[in-house]
């Protein structure tokens, strides 16, 4: 460890002269904030961890045993006993492999990873006992690993006997297979340990970095992408490599492989298509198209009803939306509709809003949480996540159901497949690289008392086939609904979902980010954040004032190399670098924020007011409170301005100054604000009303009105 | 009748005795005076009543931040409260200012357990944010000369901008199972307060009024009765205007009418005043008789 905290330093000294990253940067110079969250200097109620019963979520925990394994390999290990301490670590059956303890930093990590780091950092009387047990089985298997099995079993020689002597070799081929699977993250983390903890090794190094540097720079981590590429040249580029039938210096390779401006990852953020240009609104702008889908529910109410459907919680419901191809879908409280984006006109829907406010009168109804309902769209189909308002179970759940474009007919649903008979599912879905992912837990039982788990679900798009489903972990609070009295929603924030670089992130909202392999599904590591605990039920008496309203959960956001992580009920905003698996700087922040974007140089946050934070300072810059508050809009944060739909029309702010630059009342007004979303040629609002396109220019739609 | 009929009755009307006096006693105060009062000179009443329409407008807003930092919750703070100046300014009405009143330092977000009755105790490690808020009233003066359109107009606008500017526009909000629990009325105050500024102006001219009424009555008096009025001997206040001050937020107290509707508000004064009757030279028997 302390040879891998030595080249660290190193590579760090190199990185920072030579990478333009922000998160490097960052933490050379403000040492005083880029602390490492739970280090050991931290008191030990900061401390997180998975065993904490106080904590809101668990990750799948090691058995008891195990961890008796692991003290019992600490105690013999301390007493030079080597033999006994490394018999008591293999005791370690392999079902516990993918089991979580805790690791360093707040970072939960599971056993196979705990025992690799146990056996790297052996002393070296330590090192020479487990070669003199070991390195005979490690052979076995290496010279076995072969076919299908061959990744399994260069993953067990991985975890258990990588400090054998062909432990490098063995890691060496794991991280080919992993570059050919595309799973460039984990291939990159195999090389590097070659290149970290084996200085041993009879590969070669420059090779091997140059390898590993190419599956960096694949996985988009342009730090670490930098630091290698720098320890190449000062350190290897005397040498003569051959990768890809490309030779030469290993800088030179490189270069011809990944270009000189490998400084940007790969997968550096482009604005989409739709995002590009400007937006120009002005008064003058008239909506150049409109749904009013609330006057259809509202059609025929006699004034009382009207009253009643103004004061129930569901006519505040702001409808998911997305947009596939030329097509908007719409998932109105479980009613599927879709707009033709040139025209406004409807094109089909699943069902007719008559009616709606006679159902979402009904107490089952009202418990209905209105923003889980979502959707997502490819050109071809749809996927909405919603739940029949009819339905009289209280806890029943959302299901997904796929619609074709064309005529919105049913492709496929889940409540048709036996494999998500007990799942609720948890919007919005991410549709990326072919899958469908999606969070959901299992379903309540109100005949058994154990608490809910949480999985994320990888779809088949096209037939719903769960192509992997992985536990993230378990609930310890339990059902928050009740229906004592009144009813009362489960007010639990939404988990978030970010694929990148092939692994894909989980924000649990619940004090827990972890991270899966996109493409497998493995639980690689969980990260615990201080949270606060859920408070289902905030006015159990009359006389106990209404909590604030809440404000809605946001995916982890990317910043260099790391994540930006808020946790929903969370006081810290967090930058986590998962490679380097480190904070790399937290600060307290008002619970209520939540993460809208970042330019590079500032994170723009919402809650009950927008507000920037510089990044090089971590001091507030300025806040702007818009009228509504910012808590759960879909905001528009574009290098030109800011723009939010309140309920007195769409504001756009300055983002260097937060000042109101313009208000374009529009022709949404009336409504509780709602979402905005941008195509190639429309500015499109959704409120709890209406959804209105308008030009993006208005200099264009003056034309087109006096023409 | 017998005996015992006859005791009874007299020991009645006795008992009744205290309670008339006292009633005598309470009615003799009053400015309609019972015949049994030593009536000298002339007593009359007088009226005494000015209308005037509210003179200006007063929009309570509050500003307020909250935020794990102190230093995060004062840069909120000030941003609204700059933002929300600047916006008012940006009208450059000359009428129209906005006062500021205390600023309060408090925490927020300690929130009691729901099971506090049960036995259960506030998580007593459930962490508080600093917050920072602070009354802003805004005043459009010069109301009475304008129309009633330009008046809407004006309100709307001031409305408006405080709303744009993200402010809280109203008073505190409470919450409503108080009003129902211990019986209190809902405050029906609207978004907006007209005011009666120049109050103490308003009020003398009332009084003046009512002194004038007061000595024309008299004076018809003396003329129908044949006498000299004399001087005010005696002034008594039957009917005035309550003392309406405000001295909420630190505000100097200070008397103001204050209504919600945009309409003429009276002020009415009524006095009674006691005029000494002077014998006219050339009249005979004594003065008072």
């Amino acid at each position: 460890m302390e040879r891998r905290a030595k080249k660290r330093g190193r590579s760090a000294t190199w990185g920072g002269a030579l990478a333009v990253g922000l998160t490097l940067a960052m933490v050379a110079s403000h040492p005083a904030t880029a602390q490492v969250g739970n280090g050991p200097d931290k008191p030990e109620a900061d401390k997180i961890s998975n065993d904490n019963p106080a904590r809101p979520f668990q990750l799948p925990p090691a058995s008891a045993e195990v961890k008796e394994a692991l003290d019992d390999f600490e105690r013999f290990g301390r007493r030079g006993a080597w033999e006994r301490a490394l018999k008591s670590l293999f005791s370690i059956p392999d079902a516990q492999s993918g089991r979580f303890i805790d690791g360093e930093h707040g970072f939960v990590i599971p056993i196979a990873r705990k025992r690799h780091a146990l056996l790297t950092s052996l002393p070296p009387d330590g090192q020479a006992a487990y070669q003199v047990f070991h390195d005979a089985d490690a052979k076995k298997i290496f010279e076995e690993a072969d076919g299908p099995n061959q990744l399994k079993d260069l993953e067990r020689i991985y975890s258990l006997y990588f400090t054998t002597t062909i432990g490098d070799n063995a890691a060496d081929r794991l991280g080919d297979l992993y570059f050919e699977l595309g799973r460039f993250d984990r291939a990159a983390d195999t090389w590097l340990a070659v290149v970290r903890e084996r200085p041993d090794t009879d590969l070669s190094i420059a090779l091997v970095s140059l390898k590993a540097a190419l599956a960096l720079h694949r996985a988009g981590r342009s730090g670490e992408f930098a630091q290698v590429r720098a320890d190449l040249k000062a350190k290897h580029d005397d040498e003569s490599v051959s990768v890809g039938g490309v030779s030469g210096k290993p800088t030179e390779v490189l270069a011809k492989l990944v270009g000189d401006d490998a400084q940007a990852p790969i997968e550096a953020a482009k604005p989409a298509p739709s995002a590009e240009g400007t937006i120009q609104l002005g008064e003058a702008v008239d909506v150049a198209w409109q749904t009013k889908f609330a006057q259809t529910v509202e059609a025929g109410m006699t004034p009382l009803e009207a009253t009643q459907w103004d004061n129930n919680n569901l006519s505040t419901a702001v409808p998911g939306v997305a947009v596939g191809g030329q097509t908007l879908y719409v998932n109105y409280l479980g009613y599927a509709f879709a707009v033709d984006l040139k025209t406004g006109k409807m094109l089909w829907r699943s069902a007719s809003f008559h009616m709606l406010d006679v159902v979402a009168m009904q107490q089952q109804a009202q418990m209905i949480d209105a923003t889980r309902f979502s959707v997502v769209a490819s050109e071809e189909l749809a996927w909405f996540v919603g739940r029949d308002l009819k339905d009289q179970n209280m806890f029943g759940p959302f299901r997904l159901t796929c619609r074709r474009a064309a005529g919105g007919d049913v492709a496929w649903k889940s409540d048709d497949l036996s494999d998500y008979a007990t799942y609720d599912l948890f919007g919005p879905p991410l549709l990326a690289d072919g899958k469908l992912y999606i969070i959901a837990k299992s379903l309540h039982n109100p005949q058994q008392q154990d608490l809910a788990k949480q999985y994320v679900l990888a779809i088949r798009p096209e037939d719903g086939k769960i192509l992997w489903k992985s536990e993230i972990g378990t609930f310890r609070q339990g059902q928050q609904m009740y229906s004592y009295y009144n009813p009362t929603k489960d007010s639990s924030p939404h988990p978030r979902l970010l694929l990148h670089a092939g692994s894909l992130y989980v924000d649990t909202h619940a004090g827990v980010l972890a991270r899966l392999d996109a493409e497998s599904g493995v639980l690689e590591w969980g990260y615990g954040y201080k949270t606060e605990a859920v408070q289902g039920q905030d006015q159990f008496f009359y006389y106990m004032p209404p909590s604030d309203p809440a404000t809605a959960s946001a995916a982890p956001l990317r910043l260099g190399d790391a994540l930006l992580v808020k946790g929903a009920k969370s006081d810290q905003i967090e930058a986590v670098d998962p490679n380097r698996m480190a904070v790399v700087w937290e600060r307290p922040i008002s619970k209520s924020s939540r993460v809208l974007g970042t330019d590079g140089r500032t994170i723009y946050l919402a809650g009950p007011e927008l507000s920037a934070l510089d990044l090089d300072s971590k001091r507030l810059l300025w806040a702007t409170k818009v009228p509504g508050g910012s808590l759960d809009a879909r905001v528009l944060l574009r290098p030109d301005g800011i723009w939010q739909l309140t309920p007195r029309g769409v504001f756009e702010i300055d983002p260097k100054s937060g000042d109101v630059r313009r208000i374009f009342r529009g022709g949404d007004l009336g409504s509780v604000g709602g979402d905005l979303i941008l195509t190639d040629r429309w500015l499109i609002s959704v409120s709890n009303r209406t959804i209105s396109a308008y030009p993006r220019r208005a200099d264009s739609n003056l034309r087109a009105s006096h023409d | 009748m017998t005996k015992t009929t006859v005791a009874a009755t007299l020991i009645g009307l006795a008992s009744l005795l205290p309670t008339t006096a006292a009633h005598a006693q309470f009615f003799g105060q009053q400015p309609a005076s019972s015949g049994s009062e030593n009536m000298e000179g002339f007593t009359v009443s007088g009226k005494g009543t000015v209308a005037a329409r509210p003179d200006a407008v007063e929009i309570d807003l509050e500003v307020s931040a909250a935020s794990e930092l102190t230093a995060d919750a004062i840069v909120k703070y000030r941003d609204a409260r700059k933002k929300l100046q600047e916006a008012f300014a940006n009208l450059k009405l000359a009428n129209v200012s906005v006062g500021e009143r205390g600023l309060l330092v408090d925490k927020k977000g300690q929130m009691q357990s729901p099971y506090f009755f049960g036995g259960m105790q506030n998580n007593s490690r459930a962490k508080v944010e600093v917050q920072l808020s602070r009354k802003l009233v805004v005043k459009a003066t010069g109301l009475r000369q304008m129309e009633e359109e330009k008046v809407l107009q004006q309100v709307s606008r001031l409305l408006d901008v405080a709303q744009d500017a993200g402010a809280k526009v109203g008073g505190a909000e409470m919450n409503p199972y108080y009003y129902y629990r211990f019986g209190m009325e809902q405050n029906a105050a609207g978004l907006i307060r007209f005011v009666l500024d120049d109050f103490d102006k308003l009020e003398e001219e009332a009084y003046d009024k009512a002194i004038a009424d007061a000595r024309a009555r008299a004076t018809r008096l003396a003329r129908l009765s044949g006498v000299e009025l004399g001087p005010v001997v005696g002034v008594r206040e039957v009917n005035v205007p309550a003392d309406h001050m405000t001295s909420a937020d630190g505000e100097v107290p200070r008397k103001r009418l204050e209504t919600s509707r945009f309409q003429e508000i009276p002020i009415k004064v009524e006095l009674m005043v006691r005029f000494e009757v002077l014998a006219k030279p050339d009249a005979k028997g004594r003065v008072g008789q």
